[in-house]
């Protein structure tokens, strides 16, 4: 069975997109959104092998923060497990950025440049080399390459008739993304969330459409929205195919 | 003592804007609210993470 999704975006950079999917059960939309999540490798700092550390924090509180720090993933040219070294070496009296990490592989750097790591004082210095290792985000939260995933209804905005001439005139909040009576669609932040901006002195009736899902996909750098996307969807299709052949006859 | 690099709850990377943030709204005489908004921080789950962290790493750097 093959089907196709209606893909339209509605607000599109590099790291942050928002796109209406139509045509999704609501369990398909909710295994895109754990796929992204879960399923999407990314490189991160795993194991640190301190030469010097006389700053103040402890070795593991470095190791911590090294781990979080975002790096450029071309997941084309790794495995699951395969490891890339980076370095850094910084004296006091300086802040060690993570713009200052070099790394061995010419495809893998610091995604955010300006990330403190720690601030040194004169005579303190920070020199470490680190394995970074590509994982899921499954196995530790660092791993994670979407920020925030989720999604929402489509939602429908009819206009029924007049507000009545003494009715008052209550703000009706609304979060997300709706579809005008035209087809247009509108994020609730043109509007300031508020539909009686939008539509005043209307009576107004506000209902899900279903099979349309609203994703909001925002990515920490590792890799562009439309890969994290591209390989969540083609993580399910392999799992998919593993089911199909374990219970094949 | 540092900034945490992460937003603890969403997971994005906040300590990017941080000394930014420090030196337009609580150095110099910005509007707060305007220079997370500027800034891309747009959670209040990340926006607590810069607005409620209080730099220690000055107080210990003396110390061990």
């Amino acid at each position: 069975m093959t089907t196709e999704f209606d893909v339209e975006f509605i607000e599109r950079t590099d790291r942050n997109a928002r796109f209406l999917v139509r045509g999704l059960t609501p369990a398909f939309a909710n295994g895109i959104r754990r796929a992204m999540v879960a399923d999407v490798p990314t490189l991160s700092i795993d194991t640190v092998r301190f030469v010097e550390n006389s700053s103040v924090m402890f070795d593991e509180m470095i190791a911590l923060r090294l781990g979080l720090i975002p790096l450029t993933t071309p997941l084309d040219d790794f495995e699951l497990g395969d490891t890339v070294t980076v370095a850094l070496d910084v004296e006091g009296p300086a802040t060690a950025y993570s713009g200052d990490i070099v790394t061995s592989e010419p495809g893998v750097e610091v995604a955010d440049k300006n990330i403190p790591i720690i601030k040194l004082n004169s005579g303190q210095r920070l020199e470490f080399e680190a394995d970074a290792v590509l994982d899921r985000g499954k196995d530790h939260a660092k791993h994670q390459g979407g920020v925030a995933v989720g999604y929402r209804h489509l939602q429908k905005v009819e206009v029924d008739g007049d507000l009545g001439e003494f009715d008052d005139e209550e703000p009706q909040i609304l979060r997300g993304v709706i579809e005008t009576e035209d087809g247009e669609l509108i994020a609730s932040s043109e509007f300031d969330h508020d539909l009686t901006k939008l539509y005043p002195g209307k009576e107004l009736s506000v209902t899900d459409v279903p099979g349309a899902f609203v994703f909001h996909v925002e990515t920490d750098g590792s890799f562009s929205v439309e890969e994290l996307v591209d390989r969540a969807a083609e993580t399910i299709g392999d799992r998919a195919d593993e089911l199909k052949n374990a219970v094949a006859v | 003592m540092m900034i945490p690099v992460r937003c603890f709850t969403c997971g994005k990377v906040v300590s990017e804007h941080y000394e930014e943030f420090q030196a337009r709204a609580q150095a110099g005489d910005e509007d707060p609210q305007k220079v997370l908004d500027d800034l891309g921080v747009n959670r209040h789950c990340c926006r607590r993470m810069m607005v409620s962290h209080a730099d220690l790493v000055d107080v210990v750097s003396p110390y061990q």
